[in-house]
């Protein structure tokens, strides 16, 4: 055999020894690709930034932020019963354990983007963005622990742990605080790294309005204390010194991918997919049944009904008529907060007005609190456009213009719910009140025999962080400073 | 490097060709088969050489013997080997036998045609007349029962619509667990794509469903990890290597097949008949036209009273709302030749109307196909194939949603006015959706593919293939706006009118060098060795535009929308393999089978990107060893060990990206935000290792035997995207996450009754157990969920992976059992304890629902599958019929959840009625509560509320997750075929047959949904727990002719 193969491997050599060369060439190609590891390093997304830029991140979490008051305020709505739905026994106004992963998973979204934009502005030592982080963080965290209490944080977001623990809101609301001091800190610098005006869609890069939005938005803070020990109405006021005097100076999104969410649900529903129906908690408390007087800016919230007044819808009884025959009130777009150009506010003066006045009313400065009143309806009357003859009109009833001796809380809490309109922080103001407003009812087939005080944990955690999620016995169960 | 040694030895090896040279001469031959057809390219060899020729068309050959040479073999596929001494002639007529179990050729890797019996692990091999008899446009669902260790469920009954294959379990969770498909030799694209517009919930057709079935010769089914070693990882699940029709030299043929079929679903969930519309308020129930609650108000006579408009009977609303749908198909198939060249061509159309309203789906199918011999030593493949395929495809989910929200008060066939606004007394009428929110693929493929093949000499091939599969995709889902004027109710599916153009572009490069040398080294020692390189390079790309907000509410365009928004992607993987493998063969009984493989993958981080794996296989055939006695024809063992490395055929996990945040730019600027995904930057390949051992057994004369395989299969490092609590800040990481183990025992069983000129009896049976569980997860993970459905009163079902647990585990909420003294591990299902019944409270008389927990309900993996099969031959007639089974196996169903809710179900109209529930009370003692199951107030005076069923019923997923267990009747086909006398005198006609079928004629499920086979996610998903709002499955009569020329 050994003389063979030898043999063999001359006839090779000299008969095939084209096929020998091309066998050659073969095996050259094939040890050739191995080292061409260029041909597979290819694994970096074309389309995909793994790295975004600072102010691109600033446009989507500025925008989101945004939106994301629009998102819990769209359940908020159902409980403060400024909306009631125009179907019979919907699950969110009788106080059903509604599944609301999505706003849960869009509220996160946004924070790890805003983690994200604190990161990078970290690392590129950017003072202006690292400044509208924090303020941004504290406003989207507190939107979420006040509607659900416990929430993770300090092992969230950043992607470092599967199953976030959950942390204590009481803490979490102190964390507010303190991001919204270091967000003050911050914005005060000298910026390093230029705001691109038309990235900030709150406040358009400057960082004045900034500031003065983390004081809002700690006056706010400090105010939802008002049933704890904890609670100082002179740390409120001290905030609000420093808050909006303006309200040029808001907090608001006027600028949209399409046009204000709001607006949106407006035409879906003139477009028959019905929504944004007034409950009748809200008109009653405008349109005269309730307190023998109009309020004016009812006429800026919504359109009359074909009967030339407005109607409410009582919470879960559902609509009267078949949807399409104005029957009822509901958003339009001829409203001020559900234009299609209407601006979609986080903070507003006329709230700080509100906070200043309850807060001084705490502390005995019944003259700080009712100028602090009227000057909060006003600033509100003068937003909606309310003519001054009406708003003064408006503030010279008895029920209004009840002069400084005679404001109470329950007219403040009254007053401010209707400025409150659209906004979650109505949630949290009708949990302080106890929902001791003139004439609230529970919604009808009601599956609590009390008002609702939280939100249940959504499917996504309870499936998926089953370690950590806590069980919420009764959504009448109160957060920690709902006492 | 210590991969290329290997390498470089076999290369060496393929230079050492074994022959001698001395003095020449010539013999001549004809072979023929046992019916005297020449059989052509026949091989000849000289036995104990390399020395080989081919017959020609007449299947005459001539060979030249040196030196005391004289005896020859003679091989062909389908036929046993014949050894012919011509050691006293230059001239011999050769008979072949038609194979046998020692001559079964089978296709296995590259295209390779192997003796079965060289082979050390399992392969099972269809033949066209098996495709076609089951008249099933979807190839996948054609093998449907027939090859154990492979569990096909078509996902549902819709026109084109997908169908998963899964062989020996799932190994992967990322991937699809699909088998590779190769048709001649080159990788196809069988993916299901399912982006754009609620895609996944359409039924998109597999990419294999493009393929005309009456296109394809055989298919090989390669089970084991051995088989399929050589493919690299995209081999991991299986390898089905399909061979089309080629032509055949002489005359030319031209073949006509024509297919007409009607169907109708097979399987309505049990509905009441006595309830109407309506619920309950203060303290009664009560009957409304308008209401949302189908089917909870009062009986229909009440309802009668109360307002003459209501019919005498309610409707079956889902049988009314499907109707009848048909299918048609038309092949013409033209080839001829010579030897020299070869041409096969054919062209086919098939139609095809579902059972759901307006739903279709058509397929155009143009192939030509060629064999040139460019010279003797060089022969040319080419082959082309042209597809459009496509239709309309509603979302069944939605439709079969939409229909329990229906009252069967009123017909759902009465579904739009006179000008086209959506028709209901309030809720959404689905059959409006079928029409009026539609979605339709437009499929236009190109499979092209280039062979080329060398021989220099007659030990060695080298031959060269190219593939291109491209795919494009036109996709379109348009909804008009709605008719707003007074009266109409809104269709909340289409909510301003939309339009989506979906273009997808999908490009699949296949190039495959392999070098074959074929040694005898003596008289018993023989070597197969092949060494190859291939590459894959697919490309992908994806463009999505997406109107809303129609101004013209009927114009659906683009150029009609408000809102307008995009997003674009292109993606690229790469793969790359270098293989060898080498089977020595002593004496025709042992071989040894060595592979190794290494693969440079683009989608692993790159440090990983270069992976090596290696088989080892052994065929002992110990009847040839031993003399037998004579009723043991034939007798193998097998075994093999193989690992697989499994590279993700999705590129960019190893990163995390960001997203444009709004779909456009806004206020000039881009937004960006971070996607939900968290790639892994140490991402790894995962590994497969599979072993097996097989035993075949042939027995008198061939007539009964039996194939045997025990495998184990391990996959590690298992690729998942793990979905995490979106407070992560992602919705899902990319991780290597964990083991699964599939293990189990297939059988194959078959025999031959009677077999006499006039009469065949055969019957061919296959059985297949398998078991998988999860052996280990990932630091830091307890549980991955594949995936959930949601269920009234959190009683939806979760699928996934728990430690211990199958991997096919189906949790939810169960009835609270009682316990006693024994100890609750919180996850059992323990069917065999009393249920807990409250004994106070306002359900004191009830069972409990035990929402705290989830408890393993199910396991949608078989643990069983057998399939039977018959077939008869008297004469011209043929009778066959396919028995297919599957036991051991559960799905959640949805749709009885929803029927449990809405009173729809059959059961439920036992609430007007008292009961005592079985179980027992706090400490043990029995329940003897008497309860009312209706609502409000009963007649006991108790308030019962929202009543047994809503209150509890529906809320404990333990009544949905169903045995999907079944036995059916998959197929029965009675054939004729005109005897060749009576076609003699036709001078035209070559042959003739007509054959009438049925499909799923039959069948026996305790699942109370649609059949129970179908499935809520597209083929390819992993998520085949969920069968409850699918596509119906179809029950279907063909008739069929088929005409040769």
């Amino acid at each position: 055999m050994q003389y063979n193969f030898i043999m063999l491997k001359s006839q090779i050599m000299k008969k095939n020894f084209k096929l020998y060369k091309s066998i050659a060439a073969i095996l050259l190609m094939l040890i050739g690709f191995t080292g061409c590891k260029k041909y597979l390093d290819i694994n970096n997304d074309p389309n995909r930034p793994t790295e975004p830029t600072i102010n691109g991140i600033l446009a989507a979490t500025t925008q989101n932020t945004g939106l994301n008051v629009f998102r819990a305020a769209n359940v908020s709505n159902y409980y403060v019963q400024y909306f009631a739905s125009p179907n019979a026994n919907s699950p969110t106004d009788i106080y059903d354990r509604v599944d609301f992963s999505t706003t849960w998973r869009l509220l996160y979204d946004n924070m790890a983007d805003i983690y994200d934009l604190e990161q990078l502005a970290i690392k590129t030592g950017s003072t202006a963005h690292l400044g509208m982080a924090k303020v941004m963080m504290a406003i989207n965290l507190s939107l979420t622990t006040n509607m659900w209490g416990n929430v993770p944080f300090s092992e969230a977001l950043s992607g470092k742990n599967l199953s976030p623990k959950y942390d204590n809101a009481q803490e979490l609301h102190t964390r507010c605080l303190t991001l919204l001091d270091e967000g003050i800190v911050e914005l005060r610098k000298n910026p390093t790294i230029t705001v691109t005006a038309n990235a900030d869609f709150l406040h358009a890069g400057n960082r004045t309005y900034w500031i003065r939005t983390a004081f809002s938005m700690k006056a706010r803070l400090l105010n939802q204390l008002s049933k704890t020990p904890g609670y100082s109405a002179t740390n409120v006021l001290a905030a609000v010194d420093s808050a909006y005097t303006a309200a040029a100076q808001e907090a608001k999104v006027s600028v949209f991918t399409l046009r204000n969410p709001w607006a949106t649900l407006a035409r879906n529903n003139a477009a028959l997919v019905l929504d944004a129906w007034l409950s009748t908690n809200i008109i009653q408390s405008m349109n005269g049944v309730r307190y023998g007087y109009v309020d004016p800016r009812i006429s800026r919230f919504t359109d009359t009904t074909r009967y030339g007044d407005y109607r409410g819808t009582r919470n879960g009884a559902g609509r009267v008529g078949t949807g399409t025959s104005r029957d009822e009130c509901y958003l339009t777009t001829n409203g001020y907060y559900s234009a299609d150009a209407a601006p979609l506010f986080v903070i507003t003066l006329e709230e700080v007005k509100f906070i200043e006045a309850e807060a001084a009313l705490r502390a005995n400065n019944a003259s700080r609190a009712y100028t602090a009143y009227i000057a909060g309806i006003t600033a509100h009357m003068n937003k909606l456009g309310i003519s001054s003859g009406n708003r003064d009109t408006y503030l010279a009833l008895p029920a209004i213009g009840v002069g400084q001796g005679n404001l109470t809380l329950p007219i403040i809490f009254r007053e401010k719910y209707i400025v409150m309109f659209l906004s979650p922080e109505a949630w949290v103001d009708a949990r302080r009140f106890n929902y001791s407003y003139t004439g609230f009812q529970l919604p009808l087939s009601a599956l609590l025999a009390q008002p609702i005080r939280r939100l249940d944990y959504p499917s996504t955690e309870q499936s998926l962080n089953s370690g950590n999620v806590q069980q919420v016995a009764a959504l009448t169960d109160r957060l920690w400073w709902d006492l | 490097m210590r991969k290329f040694k290997l390498l470089k030895l076999l290369l060496s090896l393929l230079l050492i060709p074994l022959c001698m040279q001395a003095q020449t001469r010539k013999v001549t031959g004809k072979i023929s088969d046992e019916k005297g057809e020449p059989v052509s390219f026949a091989t000849v060899t000289v036995k104990g050489t390399q020395k080989a020729v081919v017959s020609d068309v007449n299947g005459i050959f001539s060979i030249e013997l040196t030196g005391n040479q004289k005896t020859l073999v003679i091989s062909s596929a389908g036929f046993e080997d014949v050894t012919v001494d011509v050691s006293s002639t230059s001239e011999v007529n050769v008979t072949l036998k038609a194979g046998t179990a020692l001559g079964e050729v089978v296709v296995t890797a590259f295209g390779v045609r192997q003796q079965k019996k060289s082979l050390g692990f399992a392969a099972t091999e269809i033949n066209n007349k098996q495709l076609m008899e089951s008249k099933q446009p979807n190839l996948v669902n054609a093998i449907q029962g027939r090859v154990a260790g492979v569990q096909i469920n078509s996902t549902g009954g819709g026109p084109g619509q997908g169908a998963n294959i899964v062989i020996r379990g799932p190994k992967s969770a990322l991937g699809n667990n699909q088998p590779l498909f190769v048709i001649d030799g080159v990788i196809v694209d069988n993916s299901t794509v399912t982006e754009g517009g609620n895609a996944n919930l359409r039924g998109m057709s597999n990419r294999i469903a493009d393929i005309n079935p009456d296109d394809i010769e055989s298919m090989s089914i390669l089970r084991g990890g051995a088989a399929t070693a050589l493919y690299g990882f995209r081999g991991s699940n299986g390898v089905i290597v399909i061979t089309t029709k080629s032509a055949k030299a002489g005359k030319m043929r031209v073949s006509y097949n024509a297919t007409y079929g009607v169907e109708e679903v097979n399987k309505f969930p049990d509905v009441q008949t006595t309830y109407t519309q309506g619920y309950r308020s203060n303290n009664q129930i009560y009957y409304s036209s308008t209401d949302f609650f189908p089917s909870w108000g009062p009986t229909v006579a009440a309802a009668k009273a109360l307002d003459p408009t209501h019919p005498d009977k309610i409707y079956h609303h889902y049988a009314r709302a499907y109707q009848q749908g048909n299918q048609f198909r038309n092949t013409l198939n033209v080839s001829g030749g010579n030897e020299k060249a070869l041409v096969n061509t054919s062209f086919s159309y098939f139609t095809h109307n579902g059972v759901l309203p307006n739903t279709n789906y058509s397929n155009w199918n143009a192939r030509v196909n060629a064999v040139l011999k460019l010279s003797d030593k060089l022969q040319f493949n080419p082959s082309f194939n042209y597809i459009n395929s496509g239709g309309l495809r509603y979302n069944a989910d939605r439709f079969n949603e939409s229909l329990s929200y229906w009252s069967p008060r009123w017909d759902v066939k009465d579904y739009k006015t006179a000008d086209g606004a959506h028709k209901t007394y309030g809720n959404n009428n689905p059959i409006f959706g079928a029409y009026y929110n539609t979605f339709k693929d437009n499929v236009d493929r190109m499979l092209s593919n280039l062979a080329l093949t060398y021989s220099p000499a007659n030990w060695l091939d080298i031959s060269y293939r190219l593939g291109l599969d491209f795919t494009s995709d036109n996709r379109r889902a348009t909804a008009p706006g709605q008719i707003a004027r007074p009266g109409v109710v809104n269709f909340g599916d289409n909510p301003l009118g939309f339009v989506g153009e979906y273009r997808i572009l999908n490009k699949v490069l296949n190039s495959n060098l392999l070098v074959t040398g074929k040694f005898n080294f003596g008289e018993k020692l023989t070597l197969n060795a092949r060494a190859g390189h291939d590459v894959v390079d697919i490309n992908y790309n994806f463009q999505q535009t997406q109107g809303s907000e129609l101004d013209i509410i009927g114009l659906t365009t683009l150029n009609n929308a408000r809102v307008i928004t995009q997003n674009s992607r292109r993606t690229q993987l790469r793969t790359m393999g270098i293989f060898a493998d080498a089977t020595l063969g002593y004496d025709n009984f042992l071989y040894l089978t060595l592979t190794g493989r290494n693969d440079y993958a683009s989608s692993v981080a790159s440090g990983n990107s270069s992976f090596f794996y290696p088989s080892v296989s052994l065929a002992y055939v110990f009847s040839q060893h031993f003399k037998m006695p004579d009723w043991i024809s034939y007798g193998k063992l097998r075994g093999s060990f193989a690992r697989i490395g499994i590279a993700p055929v999705e590129p960019y996990l190893t990163n995390t990206y960001y997203n444009s945040a709004f779909g456009q730019p806004v206020n000039g600027v881009n937004g960006w935000t971070r996607d939900d995904v968290k790639g892994s930057e140490n991402l790894k390949p995962e590994f497969t290792d599979n072993r097996e051992v097989g035993l075949e057994m042939q027995f008198l004369n061939n007539r009964v035997g039996f194939d045997v395989s025990f495998y184990q299969i391990n996959s590690k490092d298992v690729i998942n995207r793990v979905l995490v609590p979106t407070s992560t800040g992602f919705t899902s990481y990319v991780l290597n996450s964990g083991e699964i183990e599939n293990k189990g025992i297939e059988l194959a069983v078959n025999g031959t009754p009677i077999r006499n000129n006039n009469f065949t009896w055969e019957v061919n049976a296959n059985f297949t157990a398998n078991r998988n569980k999860v052996v280990r997860l990932a630091e830091g993970l307890n549980e991955i969920v594949i995936a959930s459905q949601f269920g009234y009163l959190s009683s939806g079902a979760t699928q996934k992976w728990v430690v211990g647990q199958p991997a096919g585990g189906l949790y939810g909420v169960a009835y609270t059992r009682y316990y006693g003294s024994q100890t609750d591990d919180r996850v059992t299902l323990r069917r065999d304890l009393p249920l807990l019944i409250a004994s106070t409270g306002n359900l004191a008389g009830f069972p409990i629902r035990d929402a705290t927990n989830q408890r393993l309900l199910g396991n949608s993996l078989p643990r069983f599958m057998y399939g039977v099969s018959n077939s008869f031959t008297y004469k011209q007639f043929n009778l066959s019929f396919l028995f297919d089974m599957r036991a051991g196996v559960q799905r959640f169903n949805q749709l009885g959840n929803f029927m449990s809710a809405f009173g729809i179900a059959k059961y439920t109209e036992d609430r007007n009625d008292f009961r005592v529930f079985n179980g027992v009370i706090a400490g043990g003692a029995a329940n003897t509560q008497r309860v009312w199951l209706g609502m409000e107030v009963g007649p006991d005076g108790r308030d019962y509320d929202d009543g047994f069923y809503r209150n509890i019923h529906r809320g404990v997923t333990e009544n949905f997750v169903e045995d999907a267990g079944w036995v059916r009747l998959r197929n029965l086909s009675l054939s004729y075929t005109l005897p060749a006398k009576v076609l003699a005198k036709t001078k035209y006609i070559k042959g003739a047959s007509f054959t009438v079928t049925g499909n799923n004629l039959w069948l026996s499920t305790p699942f109370t949904g649609f059949d129970p086979e179908n499935s809520s996610n597209p083929s390819g998903s992993n998520a085949d727990g969920f069968a409850g709002f699918s596509y119906p499955g179809v029950r279907s009569y063909f008739v069929g002719i088929n005409v040769n020329f």
